[in-house]
């Protein structure tokens, strides 16, 4: 299971990084959040939402010993594995990452997403 | 904490900045936004003032609700308005409120003079006054593209003005991101005399929640109730522009400044579906799940290369059909341009209209405007910004809105419709009577969003209508009765709504069947655990639009100035599918006598003891 984002119908209104900061910390934040989008927004209003996508060969763990099941679905992690992540799937803020789990598999940003642009696939 | 915000008091004269909590009592009564802007201008706020003043405050207010799941997430603005000479407040979504509120800020006020062009940047609970020498002259979006550079953040958020505003055009909007604007009653003239060319602000603070769980949960059901109205729905796909075929159709939309209220079937250039080959996608305020403004890019022609977000319908109608122009693309490309010079895209075309109307009787002539002002006219509608925004030639006197009327004579004053130093927007109310009244009854002068009752377009059910405001209301546009009732419940609501920082959009507004006084008391419950109830609400309601009567009280305004232009009285609309509506002035004083009852005001529309005293507001 992942989380697919569409650029083109997503209309940056940040409900998805407002549910994901509230959902795992309780407070909403939305440098928090595992989802993240990119604006263009003082040219040409394209909003980019940016997400681990799940990779079966973890790129943002290379080097590390083994992790164990329980770390991989952590949400907070530390910055260094962003760095790592090909596709700048990871949101940092500070000295922490935020890594997409999945909401135990019911993303909730998937939930109030009413433009459709995110979207799970199994 | 939603309630830790803090209120900023900033004196550009003395370089001072005083930072002071937000006391819960405060809330209680004015919650927050455009309440407490209220609050606190009326501190100020004399006859006396003037409104390019350094003691003329420049209050920004984020909404109770604003920068959290909240429906929107707008931010108000207020002062004394150099465009109308009385209260002037401004509302605006995009993210600046947002952004203020992670900041840890709720309201900003700020006097002064700045000795030379500053701006003031906040972040995380922190401001100083920075210099703005490189900034000026820029335009609205290369002032936020400058200080993003300057600064080397892109995630700034910043609300500026642009030449207009630095030029004292008294219609001059304060500007954020492509489209947003605080546009009303020339907020943007003020910041100007205040040497204050930006507000750039970056938050990153946790905003926490009282009851995380229920509140996620209540969102969700409000979420989805909301999504499944007609109105939201259409909305997130045309934008407020399908509104245009509506007025069209019924005949309330004002062209060639009132004359005629319908352009016929010469309408569908301008009408939503027009827009669409313009159109890249939909684009949100913060935290919104409507989305209603287009992303837009024009391909080819003479306007080949504009690019932004919007248009609205209220730009549409004022630099479009009010001003006899049905070029879309020359329209939208006004509306860019009005954004860029940080212009109020609504007076800047009533104005023009004002003038072409002057031009067509012959009392204006070339030889006055230096260029031709006839009707649809789309390269004099460009030229004329530039004049307006840079105070150029003709320009000059236009920049003055309605104290223009002194410098082109009596005769010129009979062909500008406005209220209270404000003019008639895009739209013409002869047809729709509770419009109308909300127009003549609206504390900020002419404005639709005062009130504006747009249920009264839907014709429901008269018993539905009875429960809604609680009074008996006529389903029939055109009829007198109730309208009172349905204006003075309106503009509670719409108070409430501004207090909180949720999009009007949202709300009962314009659907039966969206968010009102008990979605917000759940929501204000869950966010911030305060308890307010509905009742209670409606008290804060009263206390805000009385609290503005007041100082419009102060002022010497009375029943005598909630009145229409003579237009609205005198001429039956001529032709098109209003034909022959006209305001019958007995039973406008009809409706008057019920709105001023149910605000408890006297029949003058003073306020009386008793009431004041019941909302704990008498001085």
């Amino acid at each position: 299971m992942r989380i697919r984002v569409n650029r083109n119908t997503c209309t940056g209104c940040h409900l998805c990084e407002l549910v994901c900061s509230l959902f795992h910390l309780g407070a909403i934040n939305i440098e928090k959040s595992a989802i993240r989008i990119h604006k263009d927004d003082l040219n040409t209003s394209m909003n980019t939402p940016r997400v681990c996508r799940q990779c079966k060969e973890m790129k943002c763990l290379a080097g590390e010993d083994a992790v164990d099941k329980s770390e991989k679905k952590q949400f907070v992690w530390e910055n260094a594995r962003a760095e790592r992540c090909p596709f700048d799937g990871l949101t940092v803020f500070g000295q922490d990452a935020y890594h997409c789990d999945l909401c135990s598999g019911h993303p909730q940003c998937v939930r109030v997403c009413t433009c459709e642009a995110i979207r799970v696939k199994k | 904490m939603v309630l830790d915000r803090k209120i900023a008091f900033v004196d550009l004269g003395e370089g001072s900045i005083r930072i002071e909590p937000f006391p819960v009592e405060l809330r209680q009564q004015y919650i927050g936004g455009r309440g407490m802007n209220m609050f606190l201008l009326s501190k100020y706020y004399t006859p006396s003032l003037d409104p390019f003043s350094p003691q003329n405050p420049l209050i920004f207010g984020a909404g109770l609700l604003t920068g959290t799941l909240g429906f929107g997430s707008r931010v108000s603005v207020a002062s004394k308005s150099p465009e109308s000479g009385h209260l002037g407040d401004a509302n605006m979504g995009g993210e600046f409120g947002a952004e203020l509120v992670k900041a840890g800020f709720s309201h900003l006020v700020i006097t002064g003079r700045s000795p030379r062009p500053a701006y003031l940047l906040i972040r995380n609970g922190e401001i100083e006054i920075r210099s703005g020498r490189a900034l000026r002259g820029l335009d609205t979006v290369e002032t936020q593209q400058k200080i993003r550079s300057l600064l080397r953040d892109d995630r700034l958020q910043t609300a500026c003005i642009g030449p207009a505003g630095e030029n004292s055009v008294r219609y001059a909007a304060i500007r954020s991101g492509l489209k947003n604007a605080a546009a009303r009653t020339g907020m943007g003239a003020v910041m100007g005399s205040k040497n204050l060319k930006a507000i750039a602000v970056r938050g990153t603070r946790d905003i926490r929640i009282s009851d995380p769980g229920r509140y996620l949960n209540y969102y969700r059901r409000q979420l989805k109730k909301l999504m499944q109205t007609n109105w939201v729905q259409a909305l997130g796909k045309q934008g407020t522009p399908l509104l245009f075929g509506a007025a069209n159709a019924v005949g309330f939309l004002s062209v060639r400044n009132n004359q005629f209220t319908s352009v016929g079937q010469r309408g569908y250039q301008l009408e939503a579906e027009a827009l669409e080959p313009f159109s890249k996608g939909m684009v949100a305020c913060h935290a919104c799940p409507a989305h209603c403004r287009h992303r837009y890019v024009i391909d080819a022609g003479p306007y080949k290369g504009t690019r932004g977000e919007g248009p609205e319908y209220a730009s549409i109608g004022s630099l479009g059909t009010k001003l006899g122009n049905l070029d879309l693309a020359n329209i939208i490309s006004a509306v860019e341009r009005c954004n860029r010079y940080g212009l109020d895209t609504i007076s800047t075309g009533s104005y023009i209209a004002w003038a072409m109307e002057l031009y067509q009787r012959g009392i204006l002539d070339r030889a006055k405007t230096g260029i031709p002002l006839e009707w649809g006219n789309g390269q004099s509608i460009l030229k004329i910004l530039d004049m307006i925004a840079h105070r150029k030639g003709f320009g000059d006197i236009l920049a003055e809105g309605s104290f223009a009327r002194d410098m082109l004579g009596d005769s010129c004053g009979d062909y500008l419709l406005e209220i209270k130093g404000l003019p008639i927007e895009m739209t013409d109310e002869r047809l729709p009577k509770s419009f109308a009244l909300g127009l003549a009854t609206s504390t900020r002068g002419a404005c639709h969003m005062r009130s504006r009752p747009s249920m009264d377009a839907l014709g429901l059910p008269q018993a539905l209508l009875k429960k809604i405001y609680g009074g008996p209301v006529s389903n029939r546009m055109a009829s007198y009765n109730g309208k009172g009732r349905m204006v003075w419940w309106h503009e509670l609501l719409h108070a409430v709504t501004d207090a909180l920082g949720v999009c009007r959009f949202l709300t009962a507004f314009s659907s039966p069947h969206a968010l009102q006084y008990r979605q917000f008391a759940r929501l204000i419950k869950l966010t911030t655990g305060l308890e307010i109830s509905s009742a209670q609400l409606r008290t804060i309601a009263e206390r805000i639009y009385t609290l503005e009567r007041m100082m419009l009280v102060a002022d010497g305004i009375s029943r005598k100035d909630d009145t229409l232009p003579k237009r609205y009285f005198e001429e039956p609309i001529p032709e098109g599918p209003a034909q022959g509506s006209v305001i019958e002035m007995s039973d406008f004083d009809r409706m008057l006598d019920e709105y001023y009852r149910l605000h408890g005001w006297d029949r003058e529309g003073i306020p009386t003891r008793r009431t004041l005293n019941r909302l704990g507001i008498a001085t």
